[in-house]
C-alpha cells in the first residue's frame, strides 16, 4: 500500500505469478483464455438463479467437448453427430441466457466510475487491475474477492471464438506479431518461454472447460497474489477491507513442477517468416534474468544501443547510414521468471535489406566487445535511467504496477529502487566483459521477415 | 527491466469452485460508501505581454517541470499538392537545429541530462512537450526557446524526415488496423482540407524552403497556447515564459479558418486487403464539442460502444456471440465539428453478419427508447469517472487550455457532470435520429475479395476503392 493524496482515487493492481510459462503442452493458451473468462462473474455475480445456471453450465461442460471429440477425429468425424451435437449445445447455450445477467463485473466497476477496467497475460504473470474512486475500496475488495474464489465460466465457447479473432489480429494478420512468435519458438527449443501467449492454433481449438478450472484451481491462490493498492487510502482501514474480503481465501501451497531448462545454445540459428509485408528483422541472444549483475549491465547496453536519437544504433543506422527505418532493442524479453533474452529488432529502409541491417548491428556490437564506454557516455546513460526512475513515480496506476510486478518477479518490491543504486556502480569494462560473454554469434537466434511473392 | 511494457496480451480487450463455501456477501450494489470529498483543482491562467496564453499549476510531488505549448496549425493547412507539409515541419522544428547549436548538438544537450522534447503535428493543431528535472530548467527553457524561435531547417534533417515519412508510407499497407483508418478519414472527409492526406508524391515534392515560409506563416506566440506544470510555482513560470518567449516575433501571423466537414451520401466502400480478417468502420458526423447536443451524443456513444463490456457492440458482438475481439465507438468532438466512429475487426466468413448487426444496434437507438436503466448506468459511470480527469497537474492545466483552444465556456468542466445528470432519453434518442441517418452514413470495409463477393450480394451497391499512398 502507498499513500498518495493527489486525487480522491485508487489504483489497484492483483498479480498473480502464474503465465502462459506454465501450460502444459497441448494446452497452450489456458492461461489468458482464463484470465478472458474471469470477467464473466461469480456465483453471486453475472446470476439470476445459480442453481439452475449451474445445472444448464454442467450441460454445456460436457456437450462442448463431446463436440470437440468429435471434430478432433479429423476424416472419421461423424457428420451427422456433429451436427446434433452442435444444435444441442446452441440450445444449451439459449437457455443458459435466461439464468444470466452478461457482463456484471464491467457493469458494477464502470457504473461506480472505474477506469482502466482490465486484466493481462504475460508470460510470468497475470495481472488484474483497475482504479476507482477513492470511496470505493469496499467494491473492489468484494469483486476481486469474489472472483479469485468463485468464478463462473459462463459464454465459454463464444469467448474461445474471442481469443482465436485476438490472434487472426494480433498474429495471423500483423507481420511483428508473427515474426516474434516464430522467433521465440526458434531461440527456445526446450523452455516452455516457446510457447505463445495466445496459445498454438489448434490447442485453442480444444481447449475446455475443465483445462481452465484446472489451471484456476492451481494458480490463482492467495500464496501466489501481490496486490498494491496506490492512492488516496488510509491505510489501516484498508488493510481491514481486504482482511475481511480476501483474509478467508484458503492457501493452496502450490507445488511447482520442473520446469524443462533451455539448453545452452551452440550455435547460430536462423530462420525465416514468409508474410505479404515490407522485411523485419529480429536478433536475440540468451543471457541471465534478474537478479542477475549481469542483468543490470544489460539494461545499460539496451540504453547504449537505442535509447533517443543520440544512442548509438540510431545515430549509425537511421540517421547517419540511412539504413533502418527503426531500430530498438530490448532486455528481457519474453519474460523474465527465467533465463531471457536481449533483442535488436530494426525495419530496414528500402531498398535496405535485412542483410545490409544485420551487417550494421553487428559492427555496433562488436565496438561493445571493444571499445570502452566513454566516461560521458556512461554518465548520460545513468542520467537517463534516474529521470525514468524518476517519471515512472508520478501516477497511482504505475506505481502499483510497478510496486506489484517487482513484489511478484523479484520478491522484493524494493528491487525497482536498488535497481538505480546498482546501474550507477557499472563501468565500462563491465560492459566490455558482457557484451564478450553473451553478444556471440554461437548464443544467437536470428529471424527475418521476407516479402511473400505475390 | 524494461521488458515490462513488453509482451502480455490484454483482455480488453463452468463453475469453478475452488473452496466448498465463503461467507456470503451483499451484493455489490448494497455496498454502501463514505462520502467522496472532490475539489477540482484549477490551473492559474495569465496572457503574457506577447500574447500567450499561460496555464500554469504547482505539484511539488517529484522535481519535475513539465512546459507544452499548442500551435493552431495542423496537417489541413497543407497546401495542395504538397499534403505532409505541417508534419514535416514539426519533425524538422525538433530535429532542424537552431542558430546557435547544430541538430545534433541539440540532441546531445538534451539527453545528457535527460530531458525530452517532443513535437507532434495531427491533423488539427501541432503539440510540443518538454520533460525536465527542475534543476536542468533553464538548460531545457534555452533549447526549448531556441527551437520555436530560431529554427535552422537543416537540409539534412529535411532529407531525413522526408525518407522516413516516405519509409512509413510504404509500410502502412502492413499494418491493416493503421491502413483502414487512414482510408477512413479519407471517405469521412473527402470533399474537405482534412480529407487530403500526405503521400509518398506529395512528400517527395516537399523542399526545405516550404517548411521555412510554413513556419514563418503559422508559428507565432498569436497562434500558441502553453501549459507550464510541476515543480514550479506559478510565478516563477509566468517570469521564466516571458524571460524565454518575451521577445518571440508577433509580428508575422495568420490563422487560416478551415470550413467544417459537411455530410456526405452514405455509401459502402470496400478496400481490398488479402488477410484472415476484416475491419469494418461505420462513421457518422456528430454535434460539435461546443454543442448543446454533445452532452447527450456522449451518452449515446457510451451505450453504443465505448462504455466498456456493457455497451450494445462489445456486448451483441463480442461477448455474447464471440465474432470480434476488437469491438466498439468512439466520439471525438472539436470546437467545429465532431464525429461518431462504431468498428468491429471480425473473421472474413462473419464480416456481413458484423456489418449488419451494427447498423441493427445504431437502428435500435434511433426506433426505440433506451431503458431507465441503461441511462442511469451510464450516467452515472461518466459522471463518477470524471474525478479521472483531474489526476495531474499536468492533464489539468492541459485540459483547460486545450478546452479554451476548442473555444469552450470556461465553465465547461465546472458544468460538465449537470448537464450529463439532466440529459433524458428523449433527448439521447433524438441525437440519435438527427445525426445517425443512413443516407449520410460512411461505412468502410477492408478485407478480403471473398468478402468483397459476400457483401455484394447482400449490400449491392458497394464502392471499392485503392490504398493511395
Amino acid at each position: 500500500m502507498l499513500e498518495r493524496h493527489m486525487s480522491p482515487t485508487v489504483s489497484f493492481y492483483i498479480r498473480h505469478r502464474v503465465g502462459s510459462v506454465d501450460e502444459e503442452t497441448g494446452k497452450t493458451g489456458a492461461a489468458h483464455l482464463l484470465e478472458h473468462l474471469l470477467f464473466k462473474g461469480t456465483k453471486t455475480v453475472g446470476t439470476k438463479n445459480y442453481e439452475i445456471e449451474e445445472k444448464v453450465l454442467k450441460q454445456i461442460a460436457r456437450t462442448g467437448h463431446l463436440l470437440d471429440l468429435e471434430i478432433m477425429k479429423g476424416n472419421q468425424t461423424d457428420g451427422k453427430q456433429l451436427e446434433l451435437l452442435k444444435i444441442q449445445l446452441d440450445k444449451l447455450n439459449k437457455e443458459h441466457k435466461k439464468w444470466m445477467v452478461e457482463n456484471e463485473i464491467d457493469r458494477i466497476y464502470t457504473e461506480n466510475g472505474a477506469v482502466d477496467i482490465n486484466a493481462s497475460t504475460g508470460r510470468d504473470l497475470t495481472t488484474y487491475h483497475v482504479s476507482l474512486p477513492s470511496n470505493k475500496i469496499e467494491l473492489w475488495a468484494r469483486i476481486e474477492a469474489d472472483r479469485m474464489t468463485d468464478p463462473v465460466f459462463r459464454e465459454f465457447y463464444a469467448e474461445r471464438n474471442v481469443v482465436k479473432e485476438e490472434r487472426k489480429q494480433r498474429i495471423e494478420s500483423d507481420p511483428g506479431g508473427k515474426l516474434f512468435e516464430q522467433f521465440f519458438a526458434a531461440a527456445f527449443i526446450a523452455h516452455p518461454y516457446r510457447h505463445p501467449i495466445l496459445g498454438w492454433s489448434s490447442d485453442l481449438n480444444f481447449i475446455n472447460m475443465d483445462d481452465t478450472e484446472y489451471f484456476f484451481k492451481k494458480y490463482h491462490a492467495p500464496d501466489n497474489t501481490v496486490i498494491a493498492v496506490v492512492g488516496d487510502i488510509d491505510p489501516v482501514k484498508t488493510l481491514e477491507i481486504i482482511k475481511k474480503y480476501f483474509g478467508p481465501i484458503p492457501r493452496q501451497n502450490i507445488t511447482r513442477t520442473h520446469v524443462t531448462e533451455e539448453p545452452l545454445q551452440t550455435g547460430e540459428r536462423r530462420i525465416e517468416v514468409l508474410f505479404d509485408a515490407n522485411p523485419h528483422i529480429i536478433i536475440g541472444y540468451h543471457k541471465p534474468n534478474m537478479p542477475a549483475f549481469d542483468d543490470y549491465v544489460f539494461d545499460v547496453m539496451e540504453a547504449i544501443l537505442s535509447k533517443g536519437r543520440t544512442s548509438r544504433l540510431y545515430k549509425a543506422l537511421v540517421r547517419d547510414k540511412g539504413l533502418a527505418e527503426t531500430v530498438q532493442t530490448v532486455n528481457g524479453m519474453p519474460g523474465s521468471r527465467y533465463p531471457n533474452l536481449f533483442v535488436l529488432y530494426a525495419i530496414p529502409r528500402h531498398p535496405r535489406t535485412n542483410a545490409e541491417l544485420e551487417a550494421a548491428i553487428y559492427s555496433e556490437i562488436d565496438r561493445l566487445k571493444t571499445e570502452p564506454v566513454s566516461e560521458k557516455e556512461l554518465e548520460k546513460i545513468k542520467n537517463q535511467l534516474k529521470a525514468d526512475f524518476i517519471r515512472g513515480l508520478d501516477s497511482n496506476a504505475g506505481l502499483a504496477s510497478t510496486l506489484s510486478y517487482f513484489e511478484t518477479l523479484a520478491g522484493d518490491y524494493r528491487y525497482f529502487i536498488h535497481h538505480i543504486n546498482v546501474i550507477e556502480k557499472i563501468t565500462s569494462e563491465d560492459i566490455i566483459r558482457v557484451a564478450r560473454r553473451y553478444l556471440t554469434s554461437d548464443n544467437r537466434t536470428v529471424a527475418s521477415l521476407v516479402k511473400k511473392k505475390q | 527491466m524494461s521488458a515490462l511494457i513488453w509482451s502480455v496480451i490484454f483482455v480488453l480487450c463452468a463453475c469453478a469452485s475452488r473452496v466448498s463455501s465463503l461467507p456470503p456477501h451483499n451484493s455489490p450494489d448494497q455496498l454502501s460508501y463514505p462520502p467522496l470529498h472532490i475539489s477540482l483543482p484549477q490551473a492559474q491562467r495569465v496572457v503574457t505581454e506577447n500574447g500567450i496564453i499561460l496555464y500554469s499549476l504547482e505539484d511539488h510531488e517529484i522535481p519535475l517541470i513539465n512546459i507544452s505549448v499548442v500551435v493552431k496549425i495542423g496537417s489541413v493547412h497543407d497546401p495542395i499538392g504538397k499534403e505532409g507539409l505541417a508534419e514535416l515541419t514539426g519533425d524538422v522544428l525538433r530535429t532542424g537545429g537552431t542558430r546557435f547549436l547544430s541538430g545534433n548538438a541539440v540532441d546531445e544537450t538534451l539527453e545528457f541530462f535527460a530531458g525530452t522534447l517532443s513535437i507532434s503535428v495531427n491533423r488539427d493543431y501541432a503539440s510540443v512537450n518538454l520533460s525536465i528535472l527542475k534543476k536542468d530548467l533553464d538548460k531545457g527553457l534555452n533549447v526549448l526557446s531556441e527551437i520555436l524561435q530560431h529554427p535552422a531547417f537543416e537540409e539534412e534533417k529535411c532529407n531525413l524526415a522526408k525518407a522516413l515519412k516516405i519509409a512509413e508510407l510504404r509500410r502502412i499497407n502492413d499494418d491493416p488496423q493503421k491502413l483502414a483508418f487512414r482510408e477512413f478519414n479519407r471517405i469521412m472527409y473527402r470533399n474537405t482540407p482534412r480529407g487530403r492526406l500526405a503521400t509518398i508524391s506529395s512528400v517527395e515534392k516537399i523542399q526545405r524552403d516550404d517548411l521555412v515560409k510554413f513556419y514563418k506563416r503559422f508559428f507565432s506566440p498569436k497562434n500558441a497556447m502553453m501549459t507550464v506544470t510541476g515543480d514550479i510555482t506559478s510565478n516563477e513560470a509566468i517570469h521564466k515564459i516571458n524571460q524565454y518567449f518575451g521577445m518571440w516575433n508577433t509580428t508575422l501571423n495568420e490563422t487560416v479558418v478551415i470550413p467544417a466537414p459537411g455530410k456526405n451520401k452514405g455509401r459502402i466502400f470496400f478496400l481490398s486487403k488479402e488477410m484472415p480478417q476484416s475491419i469494418v468502420i461505420h462513421g457518422y458526423l456528430a454535434p460539435a464539442k461546443p454543442d448543446t447536443d454533445s452532452y447527450a451524443f456522449e451518452i449515446l456513444d457510451f451505450i453504443i460502444g465505448s462504455g466498456g463490456f456493457r455497451s450494445r457492440i462489445f456486448h451483441d458482438i463480442r461477448s455474447s456471440l464471440g465474432l470480434a475481439y476488437t469491438a466498439g465507438s468512439f466520439y471525438k468532438a472539436r470546437s467545429d465539428h465532431g464525429i461518431f466512429v462504431a468498428y468491429a475487426i471480425t473473421g472474413s466468413e462473419t464480416t456481413s453478419t458484423v456489418l449488419s448487426l451494427i447498423q441493427s444496434i445504431i437502428g435500435n437507438v434511433k426506433n426505440s427508447q433506451i431503458s431507465q436503466n441503461e441511462l442511469d448506468w451510464s450516467k452515472n459511470a461518466i459522471n463518477n469517472s470524471f474525478i479521472f480527469s483531474f489526476l495531474s497537474a499536468d492533464q489539468i492545466a492541459q485540459q483547460q487550455m486545450m478546452n479554451e483552444y476548442n473555444k469552450l465556456p470556461e465553465d465547461y468542466l465546472l458544468t460538465f457532470r449537470e448537464k450529463i445528470k439532466k440529459v433524458d432519453a428523449d433527448h439521447v434518442r433524438s441525437v440519435a435520429n438527427i445525426y445517425l441517418s443512413f443516407d449520410e452514413a460512411n461505412i468502410l470495409v477492408v478485407g478480403n475479395e471473398k468478402v468483397y463477393d459476400s457483401l455484394k450480394s447482400k449490400f449491392g451497391d458497394i464502392q471499392k476503392i485503392g490504398d493511395r499512398l
